[in-house]
């Protein structure tokens, strides 16, 4: 369970990133956060690993109060907490299966890490990992060499490596193209079901935080305007949200949805 | 009229759109650089002494040789014209004028030029006409030379290396643990730069010795050493600075060490770069080792000095080709691993 109690983010220039954010997300919840672009999205979803630093109120990630100012502290978080990317951040140049090897730093002493020799169980970790996004053939390929989507597969697979109770993707799909768009939300779907791993994504579009997530959060200017089940988030509250009528824009095409 | 009706065709259709220029740069600023112009006319007229010309000869021929501070005020002048005109920002224009300050005062003051040579020509030919005729037998009995001068290369690369990529590691803001240290690694690394490679030669030979007392190599060795830290330090680093930050989010959301994530997502993105630094400073070892015989460290550079000092012009000669022929094949061989690794 994470649990925001008035949340504000002051950014080192002044800028309010969040203001007053109270939340309460469920152990294996797929929350979708939605918003316009600068309302905060990013932001929220950072504060939870520590990525970006609360400034003010109380942030509670199972059990654990999180601590922005001590680093020893955040690490034992994020080893719990896993991110996925909108640009994938894999090592281009190295195998995917080191890719996936990073998810397991938190556990690996650091001499092993410094020469690459991985004990065999955090191995066999990793190819349990890339087995579950169907991509464990591709394991010594480069991570250069693979499409957009299976990039983003390493990625859930470099999570899936960490053993996390919490899953957050700050806008996973936006560089995917519909139907690999679609196949990846099901992956992290899925696995959410399977493992029963809370999830929290990031979306530009409407019609994704529809068919994949539990719960959808509205945002805007660093505020949560909107909060509650799939069902009850109709267009027009979104266009309460957004403060404008919904476009073209705001879903991918239907005709992805069938495989 | 035949080739210019495609170009008119494409162009007509635009004719009428406007396009947005580039933003006309701040006038003020250009009086500013104008006023700096004019403040470097003033110190070069102070300084200059009767007579001295600026000259950049190549060779025979002089490029530009103004002859008086007055001709240089006005190349500077119409250059802040042409870039005010042109709208170039005022950081290049800065720059231009920087540039043409510098030359101009290098030149004035190094007195710079080629055309004494022919004045000494009655000196020079006998030497010269030694250097063409090298004696090939000689190569072969400085054997043991080269190799000392190879295995020192080796040795001072591959420590170099790697004392190099640790500081670079603490140097770049990226991959240090704080901002302080970073910014004393990066003092501490230009202090180690600053002194030439003859120069470290120099203090270890005083410090420990040289090859009057067989310690020769192990001078050079440390010499090199600290030439080549200094490198790849500061190339490293700065290549660092500009790896893809995404994967080093990446380690860091997943709960890795600062250690563990310089060495997983920072290593392998400037590891090619790293090794193109440790074999271009390998080569520049052995280019180095010749001319720091002179200063007594071993290796073919000492053998060089002493035919030189016994006027044994085709000797050295001999040693200058074989120095040219080995440096070509460390490039090809370095050429060759970078193919591999890129
Ligand atoms: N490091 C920072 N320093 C200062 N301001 C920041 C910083 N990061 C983000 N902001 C500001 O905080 C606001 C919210 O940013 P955030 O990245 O959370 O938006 P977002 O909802 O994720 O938008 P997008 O959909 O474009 O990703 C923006 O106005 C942004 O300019
Ligand atoms: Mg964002």
């Amino acid at each position: 369970m994470i649990t925001f109690e008035n949340i504000d983010v002051v950014y080192p220039n002044g800028f309010k990133g969040l203001s007053n954010v109270n939340l309460q997300i469920n152990k294996g919840e797929f929350v979708a956060i939605v918003g316009l672009s600068g309302a905060g999205k990013s932001t929220l979803i950072r504060t939870v690993n520590g990525l970006v630093p609360f400034t003010s109120g109380t942030l509670t990630v199972g059990d654990v109060v999180v601590d922005p100012r001590s680093k020893a502290k955040l690490r034992r978080l994020r080893s719990r907490v896993g991110m996925i990317f909108q640009s994938f951040n894999l090592v281009t140049r190295v195998s995917v299966l080191n890719n996936v090897l990073v998810g397991r730093s938190a556990d690996t002493p650091t001499w092993r890490s410094l020469l690459g020799w991985y004990r065999a169980e955090d191995k066999e970790l990793a190819f349990q990992s890339l087995e579950r996004v169907g991509i464990v053939d591709k394991a010594y390929m480069r991570a250069a060499s693979l499409s957009g989507g299976q990039q983003q597969r390493v990625a859930i697979a470099r999570v899936l490596a960490q053993d996390p109770e919490v899953i957050l993707a700050d806008e996973p799909v936006a560089s995917l193209d519909p139907p690999t768009a679609h196949k990846v939300m099901r992956d992290l779907r899925r696995i959410q079901q399977e493992l029963g791993i809370t999830t929290i994504v990031n979306m530009h579009h409407l019609d994704l935080a529809r068919s994949y997530a539990d719960r959808v959060i509205g945002m805007r200017a660093g505020e949560v305007v909107f909060d509650g089940p799939v069902e009850e988030a109709t267009d027009e509250v979104i266009e309460q949200v957004y403060q404008r009528s919904l476009t073209a824009e705001d879903i991918v095409t239907a005709e992805a949805t069938q495989e | 009229m035949v080739t210019t009706s495609t170009a008119e065709r494409r162009a007509a259709p635009q004719a009428a759109t406007v396009r947005p220029e580039p933003p006309r740069p701040s006038g003020l600023v250009y009086l500013g650089l104008a006023g700096l112009a004019v403040l470097a006319f003033i110190v070069f007229w102070v300084i200059q002494e009767s007579g001295d010309v600026l000259l950049i000869p190549l060779g025979f021929v002089t490029l530009w040789a103004p002859l008086n501070p007055v001709i240089g005020l006005v190349v500077m002048l119409v250059a802040l014209a042409v870039c005010f005109k042109a709208r170039i920002g005022t950081m290049a224009a800065f720059g231009a004028l920087a540039f043409i300050m510098m030359s101009y005062w290098a030149g004035a003051t190094v007195g710079f030029t080629l055309l004494e040579i022919p004045e000494r020509w009655s000196n020079v030919e006998p030497r010269l006409m030694a250097f063409l005729d090298p004696n090939w037998s000689y190569i072969w009995t400085v054997r043991d030379q080269w190799l000392i001068t190879i295995s020192m290369a080796v040795v001072a690369t591959l420590v170099g290396c790697a004392i190099g990529l640790v500081l670079a590691m603490y140097a770049s803001p990226v991959s240090s643990p704080n901002k302080g240290t970073s910014q004393t690694i990066k003092a501490v690394n230009s202090v180690i730069r600053s002194i030439p490679d003859v120069g470290w030669a120099l203090l270890f030979v005083a410090f420990i010795g040289g090859t009057a007392h067989g310690l020769g190599p192990m001078a050079g060795i440390l010499a090199l050493l600290m030439f080549n830290i200094g490198i790849v330090a500061k190339l490293t680093s700065e290549t660092i600075d500009a790896v893809n930050p995404g994967p080093v989010e990446a380690a860091d959301a997943s709960g890795a060490t600062l250690t563990q994530r310089n060495r997983l997502a920072i290593l392998p993105q400037v590891l090619p770069g790293f090794v193109s630094y440790g074999l271009y400073v390998f080569e520049l070892n052995i280019r180095a080792s010749a001319a720091l015989g002179i200063v007594g460290v071993g290796g073919i550079g000492s053998a060089m000095m002493l035919q030189l000092n016994r006027f044994q012009f085709e000797n050295v000669a001999a040693i200058l080709i074989a120095l040219i022929v080995v440096v070509l094949l460390v490039d090809m061989f370095s050429m060759y691993i970078r193919r591999k690794l890129l």
